[in-house]
């Protein structure tokens, strides 16, 4: 909780999470605010935007703007789900390799060290075999291949704290490795966590749209931010204007969680705690030269 | 001899006897302590002195759980702890009988944490409850010469003095009946040199038994009881401080007193440290 509050006084922490916001809101209600069916086919294909279309549409006649709207819960819940899914299965078994012995250590590395060599395509593609076809499905197994940049990131943030003198002196006064998670490693592991989280959000954007383009996950016509980028992208010619939306989007995302992750690296540990106090110091003196009088002011 | 349950009126507050502690995997095993025995009462200090690699901080770690025991046993507060698993150790430890203070207060407190959130983990640890535990730390600050105002402070705005006192509060906010101290004062000035020695005098008035670890002879001299001179991980002569200072029997002890660094080392004293070298070398 501490975390969030020095996120959120932050100038750059207040407008990441103010953007994110409006993306979240987008996925929430965006299929409903869409005002046309964003499957329809029309004869006005590739048309420029109108107060009808206020997008245009696309090379099927379907309005983009509803699309694009229709498109972003799925996208946005589908680069969350990699995300977080990689997040889970990368980084607690990374923070725990360093304390559950050395037999976890080794079999723990060595998944992982298989993980990153399997092909991710043909992977993907066998596990979808298996389980069937579906956007859950595609999803968790791109997040299980991604986890293992989690797991070395844990991994190394753990490894380089947990053998510290306040840790042993966590230990000496009988601390459960709960509490040593909680009150000393979550501090240290949570910024370059954050920084491989906002990252694989981006990629998730990607890989969402891949996964489409081979028939797997999300199935066409049903609409993604990727996916329209990617089609947009083929009628670049007619509509060179097309990409500009969807990729503007997935770009925005992108930024605004760099920019929390970049908050969160920013305000985390000793130095983070200085920043925000010097911050606030700073707001506190200008509101009292704003209301202490001129004459006053000295 | 020992039991598993605290007895009422434990005669020595930490009890070792024959302990060896060996490091790393079977092929290349190395000895880290061979046979040490040491015990402490209740009230006593114990200066145990040796160079670096001698085995003074493994000795301090296997008496806390964090290095296990090869063979020996160590007794601490009437308990056998040397069989003890990890979750007898916790529960040990929460009872806050032995305490540590490491040998470097910066790296041993948290940069992330206050002051007084680092001070209060040892009683939280416990379940103590947080109020209560603010309360209990004010109540130590005072014993240690730390004002209220440091509460709120990291480390990094701290002088050495001040965090070694902290670190010192941090160990006695659980009322210790045994206090393992680190090179307490070889990193501070003799203004708070001074200070921590009083501060440990005072803790030996209260009946706490110290334990102090140093490298050098005369910064724990002045107020251990007694002296114990550690030497590649044998305990090679134990006496009073007085007995060890005028009178050393092993070579290494003499060594050590006649190592103190002065502008006028006279030839004599010079061709002696040589001959001690080449005696415990042979």
């Amino acid at each position: 909780m501490t975390v969030i509050r020095r996120v959120l006084a932050l100038t750059s922490g207040r407008i990441a999470v103010a953007v994110l916001a409006v993306i979240a809101l987008l996925a929430a209600l965006g299929p409903l605010l869409a005002p046309q069916n964003p499957l329809a086919t029309s004869v006005r294909t590739l048309a420029d935007p109108s107060a009808a279309h206020w997008l245009g549409t696309d090379y099927l006649g379907r309005d983009t703007f509803s699309r694009l709207l229709d498109g972003s819960r799925v996208s946005v819940l589908g680069s969350l789900e990699v995300a977080l899914t990689a997040l889970v299965v990368g980084a607690v078994p990374g923070i725990l390799s360093v304390h559950l012995g050395r037999a976890f250590e080794w079999v723990t590395l060595r998944l992982t060290d298989t993980l990153v060599a399997l092909p991710f395509l043909l992977f993907a593609v066998a596990v979808i075999a298996l389980l069937g076809n579906g956007i859950t499905q595609a999803m968790l197994v791109t997040g299980v291949l991604v986890s293992p940049l989690f797991y070395r990131v844990a991994r190394a943030a753990t490894l380089a704290v947990a053998r510290s003198p306040y840790v042993e002196a966590a230990i000496v006064s009988g601390a459960s490795l709960g509490w040593i998670v909680r009150r000393h490693l979550w501090a240290k592991v949570l910024p370059p966590l954050a920084v491989a989280l906002a990252q694989t959000i981006g990629t998730g954007f990607v890989i969402v749209s891949s996964l489409t383009f081979l028939g797997i996950g999300v199935q066409p016509p049903e609409p993604t931010w990727g996916g329209l980028l990617a089609s947009d992208l083929g009628y670049l010619a007619h509509q060179p204007w097309a990409p500009a939306a969807p990729a503007l989007l997935i770009m925005v995302t992108v930024w605004a969680c760099n920019l929390l992750a970049d908050a969160v690296r920013d305000v985390s540990g000793e130095a983070g705690r200085a920043l925000v106090d010097r911050r606030r110091a700073r707001v506190h003196r200008t509101d009292q030269a704003v209301t202490t009088p001129a004459g006053g002011a000295r | 001899m020992s039991s598993n349950t605290p007895s009422d009126k434990p005669s020595s507050a930490l009890e070792i006897s024959d302990l060896d502690v060996h490091y790393g995997p079977r092929r290349r095993r190395r000895q880290a302590l061979r046979g040490v025995s040491l015990t402490v009462a209740p009230g006593e200090t114990v200066g145990l002195i040796g160079e670096t690699g001698s085995g003074k901080s493994t000795l301090a770690r296997t008496v806390l759980g964090l290095v296990p025991a090869t063979a020996g046993s160590i007794v601490v507060g009437g308990e056998d702890v040397t069989t003890y698993g990890r979750r007898r150790w916790r529960a040990l430890r929460r009872r806050g009988v032995v305490q540590y203070v490491f040998q470097d207060p910066l790296r041993s407190l948290d940069p992330d944490l206050t002051v007084e959130e680092s001070l209060s983990e040892p009683l939280l640890v416990r379940g103590v409850p947080r109020a209560e535990a603010a309360g209990r730390i004010r109540a130590h600050l005072d014993r240690v010469r730390l004002t209220e105002e440091l509460l709120g402070r990291l480390p990094g705005a701290l002088s050495g003095g001040q965090r070694q006192r902290v670190a010192v509060a941090r160990a006695l906010v659980t009322e210790p009946r045994v206090l393992i101290l680190d090179e307490p004062v070889s990193a501070l000035d003799s203004a708070n040199r001074v200070q921590i020695l009083e501060i440990l005098k005072n803790l030996r008035a209260d009946g706490v038994a110290l334990v102090l670890i140093s490298h050098d002879l005369g910064s724990v001299a002045g107020v251990a009881d007694r002296i114990a001179v550690l030497y590649r991980g044998e305990l090679v002569e134990t006496g009073t401080a007085h007995d060890i200072v005028t009178n050393p029997q092993h070579p290494y002890t003499r060594l050590l007193l006649g190592s103190a660094p002065t502008l006028h080392g006279a030839p004599a004293d010079r061709a002696e440290r040589q001959a001690l070298r080449a005696l415990l070398h042979a």
